[in-house]
């Protein structure tokens, strides 16, 4: 689903990551751990091909960096969810809009807009605040707003950017029981966090990255 | 369809979202607008007027002494192939000395007994050309015909309004490209500026794996109805100045009119379209690069 052949991506002051292998299957759980600057980010934007490797290369559902086309990204995009830790809502939309976005993208008729935008807030916990804008919500709302995002469009693979760098410990503690939901659902999950101790004992893979290059 | 829409929308909310920044545009585009309706409206009142002075114009051509009535009627008909002629009207000696009993009062036969007036031919020129009139290849063509003459015509006279009318012209018109221009950048930067402020969303719609094409309509018909807002004000002031400008000079006078070119509105709207959307285009373009 996601495989990384000998990657290395330079920014031009400094390095982003150096000659990184990685596979991640279907359904898998997957942590990738390490300190701020370390590459997660960029290993990140390599995946949903905002960046594209100087050696090496990516090859995400059948997509390959090395071939790709610009106008082929938008549609592998639309495959894959995104999370970041600065939520990235629309100020001026109310919850219904953000999340219903993916989905005006995708051209979905409007009536079937409205049924999967309350299913998925349903499932994030959020059915009822569909008109509240993101000023009204607490940290831990927007992020699942955010996730309801990511999931409204059905991805396979779900991004999570250090999701949970702006939470509680307790709310960051249910985010990670949602995440555990939707890849039992069957949605690949690859996870950045420097938090070592909220991912531990969740019994997943777990990748360590410094100074761009994967540590055992 | 339900995608469109959506897009229409979005170009809407735009609008009405940033309303300062579209104020602002929508004034200059109205300016501008305006100022092409006045100097589209000076430009056809003076091709007007050059048409009815053209019509004026008059050359006289003298046959020699002995070319007959007959012939001085075939050298009228080639007169009259010679490009930038209009029409060439024969006189014959008859109606010469009937035009001159006209004009002094005297019959020349009764004077002289015979009648000394040659045949001639009076030539109209094109009248209805954009560019100016030459003049001088016109009379270099009938000196070179068999049997002519004398020509005589306001040559002064006829190349002094042309050239004025000639840089009139082109005055007109580079002023409009200029004003074109500037409304085109006008645009453009006021579409820029929205595309920065709503950088969230352009960031948001490309992770959410929008076409680069999606992300740009909206700003497209955000331009368009930019263009379309100001050039609806800029023909309402137009038709309202020409009114004005009318009603002013009956006052003084009832020989004199603004004419306007009813679908000049129409001209204007399709010129604003036009520039909203190059303006938005080439604003987005250049920052989804």
């Amino acid at each position: 689903m996601i495989a990384l052949e000998n990657v290395s991506f330079s920014y031009k002051k400094w390095v982003g990551v150096t000659d990184v292998n990685l596979v991640v299957k279907r359904d898998e759980f997957t942590y990738i751990i390490g300190p701020t600057g370390s590459g997660k980010t960029t290993l990140m934007r390599l995946i949903y091909m905002d960046l594209f490797p100087d050696n090496g290369r990516v090859l995400i559902n059948g997509y390959d960096t090395s071939r790709i086309k610009n106008r082929h990204i938008p549609r592998l995009r639309q495959n894959i969810g995104m999370i970041f830790q600065e939520y990235h809502l629309l100020s001026d939309r109310n919850l219904f809009a953000n999340v219903a976005l993916p989905l005006h993208v995708m051209g979905i008729k409007r009536n079937e807009i409205k049924e999967t935008v309350a299913e998925i807030l349903n499932e994030v916990g959020l059915y009822g605040k569909e008109s509240h804008y993101p000023n009204e919500l607490s940290g831990g709302e927007q992020q699942r707003a955010c996730i309801a995002r990511a999931l409204v469009k059905r991805p396979e693979i779900i991004l999570a950017d250090e999701p949970t760098g702006n939470l509680d410990p307790i709310t960051a503690y249910d985010l990670m029981e949602l995440l555990d939901t939707i890849n039992g659902e069957g949605t690949a999950v690859f996870m950045a966090s420097h938090n070592y101790t909220l991912i531990r004992d969740r019994g997943h893979r777990i990748i360590q990255i410094q100074e761009g290059k994967l540590r055992a | 369809m339900d995608k469109f829409l959506f897009l229409v929308g979005e170009g809407f909310k735009n609008l009405w979202r940033f309303k300062i920044t579209t104020i602002t545009s929508i004034i200059s585009v109205f300016m501008t607008l305006y100022l092409i309706g006045i100097l589209f409206t000076i430009g056809d009142n003076s091709q007007k007027l050059i048409v009815y002075l053209r019509s004026k114009y008059k050359i006289e051509v003298f046959f020699k002494q002995e070319i007959s009535d007959t012939k001085a009627q075939k050298l009228t008909q080639e007169i009259q192939k010679i490009p930038g002629i209009r029409s060439a009207t024969n006189i014959n000696r008859a109606d010469a000395a009937r035009i001159f009993k006209q004009q002094f009062g005297e019959d020349i036969l009764t004077l002289l007994e015979t009648n000394p007036l040659p045949a001639s031919c009076v030539v109209n020129i094109s009248r209805t050309q954009s560019s100016a009139i030459d003049i001088a290849p016109i009379i270099a063509e009938i000196k070179k015909i068999d049997g002519v003459d004398e020509i005589t015509f306001q040559g002064r006279l006829i190349s002094r309004i042309e050239r004025y009318y000639d840089l009139l012209f082109k005055t007109l018109t580079g002023v409009a490209i200029v004003i074109l221009l500037v409304t085109i950048s006008i645009i453009s930067n006021t579409i820029k500026l929205t595309f920065y402020i709503r950088a969230d969303l352009v960031k948001a719609l490309k992770l959410v794996g929008a076409s680069n094409i999606f992300i740009k309509i909206p700003f497209i018909i955000d331009g368009i109805l930019q263009g379309l807002i100001g050039a609806l004000l800029a023909s309402a002031a137009l038709y309202g100045t020409i009114f004005a400008g009318n009603h002013f000079i009956a006052a003084m006078t009832n020989r004199i009119r603004i004419s306007s070119d009813l679908f000049i509105g129409l001209w204007l709207t399709i010129v604003a379209v036009l520039i909203g959307m190059i303006g938005a285009s080439r604003a987005t373009a250049k920052l989804l690069k």
